[in-house]
């Protein structure tokens, strides 16, 4: 921390040796930027920086300032329509729109800081370029510089471009997302037509405090606890069961190695949105299953016994029953892969310590716990958080096993949950699938799951950069 | 001794016939199922009563009002080639500068990117919506394109291991004969890492391909035509449908699933190595 504040302060320092010390030129770049380029004959270069200039000028007058300047309130002209009877045509007021305020607000801020950091690096490079020409060294032409660009600065050219993909796919809509948070925008609130502002922490609150008319606080704790139970048993029952099934398969004695991995790893070479959903309706209360239960009888003996109160066996649609069939379906979908991974892993296992260990008589099942399981878990420790976050934010197998499932719960129903959703899938009904349309509400939802990633992620990292033996090889 | 051996050996030889049963059940039945003269789900049999081929020319031959399967096949084809390019190309950019180039902050940039590319883009789905929908881009297949890869340069680390394993002194002989970074990396570090790119290719286009999240989230159209096979494949199973069209959706799952698999069993080295690789580093 303190190492970061100290290299803020190198860099504002930076600047101002670069504005003070620097000559007619380098305090004219102050105003145009490319002046510190021409003055020292760099005229192409100094061109386009003042090009880039001009345009992020235009751009910012012109389009995003108008935008910014609203985005305090989030806009207050309401749109009308006005029907005029003699010309037969409608009007329209010159009227606000919220989410464009919103969206273009934060780009236009986020574009001007960019700006700066560009302009605050432009002029320390014109007073480099000073400093270089006053000592008497080279001073690049644009055809070097572009050579450049190819050579040692080879990094900008690869990097650019994926650069902007990740912000703007995944930097600014997260920095969207929290602000939403912020506002009550949705159905009724619906740009174009209305309007929709700031209300503050009110929706975190609604989250966390039982209220007069809102289950949101119920349903989210439900959810959350659920969440949490989901993503633990899966992770761990797929992981052990992974590297059992990856054990079986390595042991000596087992014939036809390559088969029995090929059988298993077929499961996950079908898209989950054809295996899920097969399953889920093979399950379902009309599905094969109970086809197949009520041909052989038993599900006549099952009501005899007073399990089951309907015609079939609910295995989709019964809270618990449910709950306890996608954990079971989740190991039929997460084993192969966990068993692939383990597979390499295991193959690296350093076989002196277990042969050490055997010699030493350990048995079976402590050369596992002893052993194979400390060495798994060393290697594959991150991963396995990597994949705990994973499993909290598992769409696809709670969206497409539970579309038949239907809360009983009229708490839940009310704030567009089930018992069987995460998270993830409730925040996308609450978007897609809710006539209300809480954009709001999900945004918070959003941001909650972000910060118990995040503080997993986190953990994990400080482990990974251990692990890191980057130069080892090279 | 040997006799209890023996005896091991066959009961762990059942244990996994057994369990590779299990695992093949429910796609035996996707097989069978697709040649089902039965459309719909309510059955009581699990091998079909007639055999018949109709569901496939169904679904290849004969598009209707709902299921119009080689409009998804080639929106998700399109859909699948396009991104994969990108994304390879973004993924070996970004692992050649974080690999192979010095450059300060390169460490702080990279630890950045390795902690953003582990949060789950799923999260701020009903942002990416908004933004992509100001830009006109819901509905369409270049909108998709779009978020399946713009962030994939995030997903660098498997590759970046790889190609800190290439020695640095093939880089560095064949700088000081006067070739650039770009010459490097084109000419000597790419042509090394066939077997990564084959991998980075191959993820890149089943990231996509197999996708069901965004794709919901992005395509509202009610017209079949604009649908991507998870779509429709989702969409034909809805409760007024499932009754016509359940062996229709036998059938596309498995003419989804047949060239994938075969890409997957080729793959399977490549994925033991790659996600090792990447684990051991991390």
């Amino acid at each position: 921390m303190k190492r970061l504040l100290k290299a803020i302060g190198k860099y504002f320092a930076d600047f101002g040796t670069a504005v003070s010390k620097g000559d007619i030129w380098v305090k004219l770049s102050l105003i145009i930027m490319g002046m510190g380029y021409i003055g020292r004959g760099q005229v192409i270069k100094g061109l386009l920086v003042t090009a880039l200039e001009a345009v992020f000028v235009l751009f910012t007058k012109n389009i995003s300032w108008p935008y910014i300047t609203k985005l305090n309130t989030l806009g207050t002209v309401q749109r009308e329509e006005v029907f005029d009877p003699i010309t037969m045509t409608k009007t329209v007021n010159e009227y606000d729109n919220s989410l464009l305020i919103l969206l273009f607000g934060v780009l236009g801020i986020a574009i001007i800081v960019a700006f700066l950091l560009v302009y605050i690096g432009n002029i320390k490079s014109a007073y480099r370029i000073q400093e270089l020409k006053k000592n008497g060294k080279h001073v690049n032409n644009f055809a070097e510089d572009l050579r450049e660009l190819v050579n040692d600065k080879f990094h900008i050219t690869l990097l650019a471009l994926p650069s902007i993909g990740v912000i703007f796919m995944c930097i600014l809509p997260i920095i969207f997302m929290v602000c939403i948070a912020f506002t009550n925008y949705d159905a009724a609130h619906q740009p174009p037509s209305t309007l929709f502002t700031w209300v503050g922490w009110k929706n975190f609150i609604t989250l966390f405090s039982n209220k007069q008319g809102s289950t949101f606080a119920y349903a989210f704790v439900k959810v959350l606890i659920w969440t949490l139970i989901w993503a633990a048993l899966a992770t761990v029952t797929t992981y052990i069961g992974g590297i059992l099934l990856a054990m079986l398969i390595n042991h000596q004695d087992t014939k036809l190695k390559k088969m029995w991995r090929s059988l298993f790893v077929v499961t996950i070479a079908i898209p989950q949105f054809v295996t899920l959903l097969l399953i889920s309706k093979m399950f379902g209360n009309y599905g094969i299953v109970n086809g197949i239960l009520t041909r052989i009888g038993l599900v006549d003996k099952l009501l005899e016994w007073g399990w089951i109160s309907t015609s079939y066996v609910p295995f989709m649609t019964h809270s618990g029953l449910t709950h306890v069939m996608i954990i079971l379906i989740n190991i039929w979908v997460g084993i192969p892969y966990q068993m692939l991974i383990a597979t390499g892993i295991l193959m690296n296992i350093p076989s002196d310590q277990l042969e050490s260990a055997r010699i030493d008589g350990a048995n079976k099942f402590q050369i596992f716990w002893k052993i194979t399981m400390p060495y798994m878990l060393f290697i594959t420790g991150p991963s396995l958080v990597t994949s705990f976050i994973g499993n909290i934010n598992n769409f696809n197998v709670i969206y497409l096993l539970t579309g038949d499932y239907v809360t009983t719960d009229a708490s839940l129903a009310a704030a567009n949950a089930k018992d069987v959703d995460l998270l993830i899938t409730w925040l996308f009904k609450i978007t897609s699938e809710s006539q209300l349309k809480q954009y709001y509400m999900a945004s918070v939802i959003g941001i909650v799951v972000f910060i118990i990633c995040a503080t997993l992620t986190l953990v994990t990292y400080s482990r990974m950069i251990k692990g890191d033996k980057e130069e080892v090889f090279q | 001794m040997k006799a209890r051996r023996i005896v091991a050996s066959v009961f762990r030889h059942l244990f996994l016939a057994i369990m590779a049963g299990i695992w093949l059940i429910p796609i035996l039945w996707l097989f069978v199922t697709s040649f089902s003269t039965d459309p719909g789900i309510r059955t009581t049999r699990f091998f079909p009563e007639h055999w018949t081929l109709a569901n496939y020319s169904k679904l290849l031959l004969h598009p209707d009002t709902v299921a119009n399967f080689p409009a998804w096949f080639k929106n998700s084809m399109i859909i699948g080639v396009i991104s994969c390019i990108i994304s390879s190309a973004f993924v070996l950019m970004v692992s050649y500068a974080f690999s192979c180039m010095r450059f300060p902050s390169r460490k702080r940039l990279m630890s950045f990117s390795i902690i953003l590319g582990m949060f789950p883009g799923v999260l701020s789905m009903i942002a990416v919506y908004f933004i992509l929908k100001m830009f006109n881009l819901t509905d369409s297949l270049a909108g998709l394109i779009v978020v399946y890869s713009a962030g994939s340069g995030l997903g660098f680390l498997i590759c970046k291991g790889f190609f800190d394993t290439i020695p640095a002194s093939l880089r560095e002989s064949a700088k000081i004969e006067g070739a650039s970074e770009f010459t490097v990396f084109t000419r000597i570090v790419i042509p090394l890492s066939k077997p990564m790119i084959v991998y980075t290719v191959i993820n890149s286009f089943l990231a996509p391909w197999m996708d069901f999240v965004m794709a919901k989230l992005l395509i509202r159209s009610k017209d079949p035509a604009d649908w991507t096979v998870a779509i429709g494949l989702y969409n034909i199973l809805q409760k007024t449908l499932i009754g016509q069209y359940f062996s229709v959706f036998c059938a596309g799952g498995i003419v989804v699933a047949v060239p994938i698999s075969i890409l997957f069993i080729i793959m399977q080295k490549f994925y033991v190595e790659g996600i090792t690789g990447g684990a051991v580093k991390g």
